[in-house]
C-alpha cells in the first residue's frame, strides 16, 4: 500500500525538473511544519497585545530584509534579538504568552519583497516553516521557564531571565540552523555548507543577540518606560544599518578586485577565467587539508591576485606563441615582484601577497618569486597550493600554441613533479578533492604536449578526429 | 569669524582648561552635592573619551565620552524615582543642570590635558573643545528647561523622549553651526563642507547619544544592570562602525594600489594619480561639496588614468590612441566594480569640455568630473611638461572658456594661494 502511494506520488512529480523536485521535497514538509507550529501554538497560548506585537513584527521583518550575508547562502540577521525581546515581554505579562506570538512573528519573517519581486517561491516557504517552528519552540521554553515571574518582575529576577533567554535563544538558533542546513543540503548539495565546526562565531553571535533581546525585554518591563524600547530600537537600528553598509562595502571591495582581474584576463582570451578557476581549485585543496575559514579566505584572495603583476607585462609577451627567450623570461619573472610593488600599501593583503608572490617557487627551493620565495627553501603551504592550482589550470586550458591537455595528463604531470616542483601532500589532496567533485577538466583525449601542439597548429586534425 | 593666528590659538589653548576648571570650582558648591557622583562622572567621561569609536573620512572623531555626556543630565534628574501606587513614574522635580555642566567641564579639561600630552596641535584642539562645550551647555540647558516645564508631568511614557530629542537637535545645531564658523588656521575647507561632513556622520553621533539616553532611562530602575543592558546594543553598533571604517580604509588602499599599475608599468607619470586625487579632493572640499561627492572625487581622481594599462596592447601600439580613448578604457575598467558606476561615468566625461559654444554648461560633465579634469591637467602641466605653477594656472585660465570650468580653476587658485604655492597678489602674465 505504502509502495503504491509512493509510486502514485512519484508519477505526479516525475514530469518536473530534478531541481524543482528537490525544492518540493523541502517546501512541502516545511510548509506543513510551519502550519502545524502555528496551530499548536494557537491552541496552547494566550493571545499577545496586538499593538505591541505589530510593532515588533514590523521591526522583525525589516531586519530580516536587511540581513547581512556572512558566507555563501547563510545570512546573519539581528532579528533574533527582536523576536526574543517580544517573547520575554509576552511570557512575563500576566495576560499573554510567548509561544503563538513568536511563532506568528517567525511566520511573518519571510515576507521579504525581493523574494516576491524575483518570483522565488522555495525560499519563502522553507523560511516560513523553519522560522515558525523555531519561534514556537523558543516561545514554549520562555513560557515554561518565565512562568514564576508572570505578572511582576524585579531587578533580582534578572538572573532567571538571563538563563531562560539563553535556553530559548539556543533552541531558536539550533532549530533554525538545523532546518536551514537540511534544506540547503537537499536542494543545493552539501558542498555549499560550512561545516558546523566553522560556524561557531555565527552561532555564538546569534545566541548572544537572543540573550540580549531577552534582557532588553525584561529591562523594559522592570523600568516600565516606553521610551526605553524606542531608544533600544534606535541604537540597534543604527548599528544594523552600519553593518549592512559594511557588507555592501565589503562586496564592492571584492567586486572591484575581481573587475580588475577580469581586465587582466581580457588581455589574453586563452587565460580568461583562469583566476576564478585557480581560486576554486585552491579552495578545494584547502578544504581537503581541513583549513580554517580564515585560511581559506586568504587562499582565495591570494589566488585572485596571483597574476596581478601581469597587468604590467607587455601583452605581446603574454600572448607569445612558443618559448620565451632569456630577456623575455626575465620580464615575465618580474610579475611576481610587481604584485608586491603594486599592493605594497594594502595592509590587509600583505599575507596574501606573500602567498601570491611565491606561487612560482618550487617545493624543493628552486623556481622564482618575490618575498614569498627563498632560494633553497620550500615556500609556505598556501603558496604550494596556489602553485598546484595554477599549474593544473594552465595545463587543462587551451593556449594560443596548444590545445587544452586532459585532466589525466595534468594530474600525471603534477605527480611526476611531486616532491620537486610541487608539494606532495598538496598534490595528493588535490587529486582526492578533484575525484570527490566528479567534474572533469581539460580536453579528454589530449594526452601529450606534442599532440596538443599539433592540434592547435592544424585544427582540421580535430575535425578528422 | 576671522582666522586666528597660531599665537592666539596657543594662548587660548592654555586658557581653556584653566577657565573650565575655575568655572567648575565656582559652580561646584551649587552643582553637585555628592562628591562621589562628581568623581564618577568625570572618570567615566575621561575613560569614555579614551575609547575611540570612529574617525570618519571627513575627519570627525567620535569617542564613547559622547555617550557618557549625553547620559549626564538624564542621570542627574531629580525625582525620577517618584512613582504612583501602580508603579508608574509620574513626574520629575528638575535637572541638576549645573552638575552636568561642571562634570562635563572638568572632564573636557582632563581630556584636553591628555590629548595635548599626546602631542595633538592647538589648531585642532581648541576649536573642537570650545565647540563641544558650547554644544553641550545648550543641550543640558534645553533638556533641563523642558524637564521642569510641561514635560515633567508626562514622565514614564514615550513622551519622555521629547525633551531629550529637542535638546539633542539643539546640541547638533550648535555643533554644526560652530563647526563651520569656528575655523582656525589656514582655511582649505569650505564652511559648507565642514557642516555637511558633521551631518554625514550623524549615524555615529546618534548611536552614541541614544546609548547615553538609554543608560539614563534605565538607571533609576535597574541601577548597575543598566550598564550592561545599555552597553550590549551599543557594542554591536560600535563594532559595526569599526568594521565599516576598516573596510573603507582597506578599499581605498586597494583602489589606490590598483591605480598605480599604469605608473608601475611605465605607462604614466609617477605619482600622477595620487597627486591629482589629493588636489582634486582638496578643491572639492574648498568648493563645499558634500562628503559623498568628495569621496567620488577621490575614486575618480585615483582611477581616471587606469585605462593606460591598455597602452601596451599591440593594436594600440600600432594604431595609436587619443585622450578620449584613455577616458573610455578607464571608465570600462571602473564599471566592472559594483557601486562605482557613477565614478565610471564621471571618468568617462572628464575629457569632455565642461561646455560647448552656445551652451552655458554641459549637464553630463558633473562637478566631480570638472574638478578631476582641472586637477589632472594642472598635475600634467607641472610634472610632465615641467611648467611652473603660475604657467600651469595660466594654461588653465586660458582654457576656461570651454575646456576647464572657471569656478573650479578659481578654487584651485585659492587653494594654491593658501598653500603659498602661488602668491595671492600675483597677476597672471599674458604672453
Amino acid at each position: 500500500m505504502e509502495k503504491k502511494r509512493k509510486r502514485r506520488l512519484g508519477r505526479w512529480f516525475s514530469h518536473l525538473r530534478p531541481t524543482v523536485r528537490a525544492r518540493l521535497r523541502v517546501a512541502v514538509p516545511y510548509a506543513l511544519i510551519g502550519v502545524s507550529s502555528l496551530v499548536v501554538a494557537f491552541i496552547l497560548s494566550d493571545m499577545p497585545g496586538w499593538g505591541v506585537w505589530t510593532a515588533f513584527a514590523a521591526l522583525f521583518v525589516l531586519l530580516e530584509f536587511f540581513a547581512v550575508e556572512v558566507n555563501d547562502r547563510l545570512m546573519q540577521s539581528s532579528s533574533v534579538m527582536v523576536i526574543m525581546t517580544a517573547g520575554v515581554i509576552f511570557a512575563i505579562r500576566a495576560d499573554s504568552s510567548a509561544m503563538f506570538a513568536m511563532a506568528l512573528m517567525g511566520a511573518a519573517g519571510p515576507l521579504v519583497p525581493s523574494d516576491f519581486k524575483e518570483r522565488r517561491w522555495f525560499q519563502p516557504i522553507a523560511n516560513f516553516g523553519q522560522m515558525a517552528l523555531s519561534g514556537a519552540l523558543a516561545g514554549l521554553v520562555l513560557d515554561l521557564s518565565l512562568n514564576p515571574f508572570s505578572g511582576a518582575i524585579e531587578v533580582n529576577d534578572l538572573l532567571g531571565v538571563v538563563l531562560a533567554s539563553l535556553l530559548a535563544a539556543l533552541v531558536y538558533t539550533t532549530t533554525q540552523n538545523l532546518l536551514i542546513r537540511h534544506a540547503v543540503k537537499t536542494v543545493y548539495g552539501g558542498e555549499n555548507l560550512e561545516p558546523w565546526s566553522k560556524m561557531g562565531m555565527l552561532f555564538g553571535s546569534q545566541v548572544a543577540m537572543g540573550l540580549l533581546g531577552g534582557l532588553i525585554g525584561a529591562a523594559y518591563l522592570i523600568a516600565n518606560r516606553e521610551a526605553i524600547l524606542v531608544l533600544i530600537v534606535g541604537v540597534y537600528g543604527i548599528g544594523h544599518m552600519s553593518l549592512y553598509a559594511f557588507a555592501q562595502l565589503r562586496d564592492s571591495h571584492i567586486g572591484s578586485l575581481r573587475g580588475f582581474v577580469k581586465t587582466l584576463e581580457a588581455k589574453d582570451m586563452y587565460t580568461r577565467g583562469h583566476t576564478e578557476r585557480v581560486a576554486y581549485f585552491a579552495q578545494l585543496i584547502g578544504e581537503e587539508l581541513d583549513f580554517s575559514g580564515t585560511q581559506l579566505e586568504a587562499i582565495r584572495w591570494a589566488a585572485l591576485i596571483h597574476d596581478l603583476g601581469k597587468l604590467a607585462v607587455p601583452t605581446e609577451l603574454i600572448r607569445k606563441r612558443g618559448r620565451l627567450d632569456d630577456a623575455e623570461y626575465e620580464v615575465m619573472k618580474d610579475h611576481a615582484h610587481l604584485v608586491e610593488e603594486i599592493l605594497a600599501e594594502v595592509d590587509f593583503l600583505q599575507p596574501m601577497v606573500e602567498i601570491a608572490s611565491g606561487h612560482h617557487s618550487h617545493f624543493d627551493g628552486n623556481g622564482y618569486g618575490g618575498r614569498g620565495h627563498t632560494e633553497g627553501r620550500s615556500p609556505s603551504l598556501e603558496a604550494c597550493i596556489v602553485a598546484v592550482a595554477d599549474s593544473f589550470d594552465a595545463m587543462t586550458s587551451a593556449r594560443s600554441y596548444r590545445m587544452a591537455l586532459s585532466q589525466q595528463y595534468a594530474l600525471g604531470e603534477l605527480r611526476r613533479h611531486s616532491g620537486g616542483q610541487f608539494h606532495p601532500e598538496v598534490v595528493d589532496a588535490f587529486e582526492r578533492a578533484l575525484n570527490k567533485t566528479g567534474r572533469r577538466w581539460g580536453a579528454p583525449h589530449v594526452n601529450d604536449e606534442e599532440m596538443a601542439r599539433r592540434l592547435a597548429e592544424e585544427p582540421e586534425l580535430t575535425l578528422r578526429g | 569669524m576671522a582666522d586666528w593666528s597660531p599665537r592666539t590659538i596657543a594662548a587660548l589653548s592654555w586658557l581653556f582648561p584653566l577657565v573650565a576648571i575655575l568655572v567648575g570650582l565656582m559652580a561646584l558648591p551649587d552643582a553637585v552635592n555628592d562628591p562621589l557622583a562628581l568623581t564618577l562622572g568625570v572618570t567615566a567621561l575621561v575613560l569614555g573619551s579614551l575609547i575611540g569609536v570612529a574617525t570618519s573620512n571627513s575627519g570627525n572623531r567620535f569617542t564613547t565620552g559622547l555617550a557618557v555626556a549625553a547620559a549626564l543630565p538624564l542621570v542627574l534628574t531629580d525625582g525620577m524615582g517618584r512613582v504612583d501606587p501602580s508603579g508608574t513614574v509620574i513626574s520629575y522635580d528638575g535637572v541638576d543642570f549645573a552638575g552636568a555642566v561642571v562634570i562635563y567641564g572638568f572632564g573636557l579639561a582632563a581630556v584636553w590635558a591628555l590629548r595635548y600630552a599626546r602631542g595633538e596641535s592647538h589648531v585642532d584642539l581648541v576649536p573642537a573643545l570650545v565647540r563641544r562645550l558650547a554644544g553641550y551647555v545648550v543641550y543640558a540647558l534645553v533638556y533641563s528647561t523642558m524637564r521642569i516645564g510641561i514635560f515633567a508631568e508626562f514622565a514614564g511614557g514615550w513622551e519622555d523622549l521629547l525633551p531629550f530629542a529637542v535638546a539633542l537637535a539643539a546640541w547638533l545645531a550648535v555643533e554644526v553651526g560652530l563647526r563651520s564658523l569656528l575655523v582656525v588656521g589656514p582655511r582649505e575647507l569650505s564652511r559648507t563642507y565642514l557642516a555637511r561632513a558633521l551631518l554625514h556622520d550623524l549615524n555615529v553621533f546618534l548611536g552614541l547619544t541614544l546609548t547615553g539616553a538609554l543608560f539614563g532611562e534605565l538607571y533609576p530602575a535597574l541601577e548597575i544592570w543598566a550598564l550592561p543592558i545599555a552597553l550590549l546594543p551599543y557594542s554591536f553598533a560600535h563594532s559595526a562602525f569599526a568594521r565599516f571604517q576598516e573596510t573603507k580604509t582597506t578599499y581605498k588602499q586597494t583602489i589606490r594600489a590598483l591605480a598605480r599599475i599604469p605608473e608601475v608599468s611605465g605607462l604614466g607619470v609617477d605619482g600622477h594619480a595620487d597627486r591629482t586625487t589629493e588636489l582634486a579632493s582638496a578643491m572639492a572640499k574648498e568648493m563645499g561639496l558634500g562628503p559623498n561627492q568628495v569621496e567620488q572625487v577621490e575614486f575618480a581622481g585615483l582611477m581616471h588614468d587606469i585605462g593606460r594599462v591598455s597602452l601596451n596592447e599591440p593594436n594600440v601600439i600600432t594604431m595609436g590612441y587619443t585622450d578620449d580613448d584613455i577616458a573610455r578604457w578607464s571608465a570600462e575598467i571602473i564599471a566592472e566594480a559594483p557601486y562605482l558606476d557613477r565614478v565610471a561615468e564621471d571618468v568617462r566625461n572628464q575629457y569632455e569640455p565642461y561646455r560647448r559654444p552656445g551652451e552655458s554648461s554641459n549637464p553630463e560633465v558633473t562637478a566631480v568630473a570638472r574638478i578631476v579634469k582641472v586637477a589632472a591637467a594642472y598635475d600634467w602641466q607641472i610634472h610632465r611638461d615641467g611648467r611652473s605653477p603660475l604657467q600651469a594656472m595660466e594654461h588653465l585660465h586660458a582654457g576656461s572658456a570651454y575646456e576647464y570650468d572657471a569656478e573650479v580653476v578659481a578654487s584651485l587658485r585659492r587653494l594654491l594661494t593658501s598653500r603659498g604655492i602661488i602668491s595671492g597678489s600675483n597677476r597672471l602674465s599674458v604672453g
